[in-house]
């Protein structure tokens, strides 16, 4: 029997080929689904709305004259050279001291938009960073070797195509290293940060702490206390809770916790195998390997005694169901 | 007899990129139903799982944008493929790991990929020649049948069956056995 009259399956499903079905149903989970975003706006060339445009530009234009030279002089970033090239819609925002509706972020600068303003910011060649209204943010270095920025309030969206720890965000109590896709990073006027994976990993660091935070998750670091434990967006309100009092410094939140915790909140106990110690570590490792399935390479032993590899070997295993979950046949959650 | 006008549903390729030409968000819409699973396997074929469905997106927004430039609407097929494809490699070239000396060269690995299997058969299906490897990730992925493959690519069905067998032959012996993955 040939090929082709073998796999008629292959070609239009006819017949059987368990091979073939059994690639269809590992693959599937990187099936596009996602719905189209609201395309963006056409040019228009009726010589009505061109003259309107034309008239709001004129405005927008004086209107930055008029507050640029209630400036006092300041310099304001430049329209072009070294930095990172921004675009802002709905006002001006202030570059370097000046006012700009567009213009190039220079390293020391801060960017800083009014409310109901949105900026664009190019990140170099390697991703696009939204500013939203009422944000303050600053370009601390960029070269071959990274990107580092600043946000010291507001709310901005990144979206990175870069090898990992290559961009990095600082904010007043912790720093969003992008460790591959796209985030949103909002910090309050106490400098509480809070981080929201959209797709991809990052890693929330400071004083010490590593939050470890895959797709789906949010994450929240304190003034004082650096980053939290990450949390599933789709944890109940009781989890977060006891993650947020447990992170405060509740040792015994631990227990409401673990009480709580379901398959999807592996991502929360394995952070806190890190971020606990003998009975408490003890108690985590047991509840992660009831939900998940722990590989041969990974001993309870070296988990219970904090062994960074054999936590990290762990979290490789986890990775798969946290990056993509429903992709491939097998779950490493147990049921 | 019937007069009335074909529904974005019943309408030809051709006729939507007639349609979405006069500024119609129904017809583009339909457009997106009808061809990005195509344009998301085409950008698989070539960019991490992660960046693929952001590919997706932009080309559908120059879609959008810059459709007026196309003047034979029937090669629409060819025309948002080629896009595609465009678009993915200028996003593979900026993933590619940057020549820099130090630790920072321990961290260039891209980020972690879906469950190791199926990472696995993505990847085999990735090394495959971009004939094969882009029908192989429309069938097996994507879920397109073969029919659907020559449809919204422009090839002819007897294309697409032997890019599919031949493509599979090559991943079966790539995955190690008769028994597939």
């Amino acid at each position: 029997m040939s090929e082709a009259d073998r796999s008629d399956y292959l070609f239009d499903k006819t017949g059987e080929d368990p091979a073939v079905a059994e690639l269809e149903a590992l693959l599937g989970g990187y099936a596009h689904r996602a719905p189209l975003r609201e395309p963006p706006a056409r040019r228009r060339r009726h010589r009505s709305i061109t003259a309107m445009t034309a008239a709001v530009l004129v405005m927008a234009a004086v209107a930055a004259i008029v507050i640029w030279r209630r400036d006092d002089g300041a310099a304001g970033c430049p329209s072009a050279g070294a930095g990172f090239a921004f675009a802002v819609a709905g006002g001006p925002a202030r570059c370097g001291g000046g006012v700009a509706l567009q213009g190039t972020l220079p390293v020391g600068a801060w960017l800083e938009t009014p409310g109901g303003a949105v900026a664009d910011v190019r990140v170099a060649d390697i991703g696009q960073l939204t500013v939203y209204g009422d944000s303050r943010v600053r370009l601390v270095g960029t070269g071959a070797t990274g990107h580092h920025m600043e946000l010291a309030r507001g709310k901005l969206a990144a979206r990175v195509t870069a090898p990992p720890r290559l961009f990095v965000v600082d904010t007043p109590v912790a720093s969003a290293v992008d460790l591959g896709c796209a985030y949103e990073l909002a910090v309050e006027a106490d400098g509480r940060t809070r981080l929201r994976v959209t797709s991809g990993v990052v890693s929330l660091e400071g004083h010490g702490l590593v939050a470890y935070a895959p797709m789906d998750t949010e994450v929240l670091a304190a003034p004082g206390r650096g980053p939290g434990t990450p949390v599933a967006i789709t944890a109940p309100d009781k989890l977060r809770a006891a993650v947020a009092r447990f992170d405060g410094g509740d040792p015994a939140a631990l227990r409401a916790i673990l009480e709580v915790a379901l398959a999807r909140d592996t991502i929360t106990l394995w952070n806190l195998l890190s971020r606990t110690a003998a009975a408490d570590r003890a108690a985590v490792f047991a509840r992660l390997d009831e939900l998940s399935e722990r590989p041969s390479s990974v001993r309870a032993e070296d988990v219970l005694a904090g062994d960074p590899g054999a936590i990290e070997r762990w979290r490789e295993a986890l990775d798969d169901d946290w990056s993509c979950p429903g992709c491939g046949q097998k779950s490493k959650y147990k049921k | 007899m019937d007069a009335r006008e074909p529904t974005v549903a019943e309408a030809t390729v051709a006729e939507l990129v007639v349609a979405v030409q006069g500024g119609s968000r129904a017809a583009f819409g339909s457009l997106y139903e009808r061809f990005h699973r195509v344009v998301h396997a085409v950008a698989l074929a070539r960019v991490p799982a992660c960046d693929a469905g952001d590919v997706v997106q932009d080309v559908f927004a120059d879609v959008w944008t810059k459709l007026a430039r196309l003047r034979e609407p029937a090669a629409f097929p060819g025309w948002i493929l080629a896009m595609t494809r465009n678009r993915a490699t200028d996003v593979a070239r900026r993933r590619r790991p940057i020549d820099v000396a130090g630790d920072l060269a321990a961290d260039l690995a891209v980020a972690p990929p879906p469950r190791v299997e199926a990472a696995a058969a993505l990847r085999a299906i990735r090394d495959l020649p971009d004939t094969y490897r882009e029908a192989l990730i429309m069938r097996l992925v994507e879920d397109l049948t073969g029919p659907e493959i020559a449809e919204h690519t422009g090839m002819t069905p007897e294309s697409v069956r032997v890019h599919l067998h031949r493509g599979m032959k090559l991943l079966r012996e790539r995955l190690g056995g008769e028994g597939g993955p």
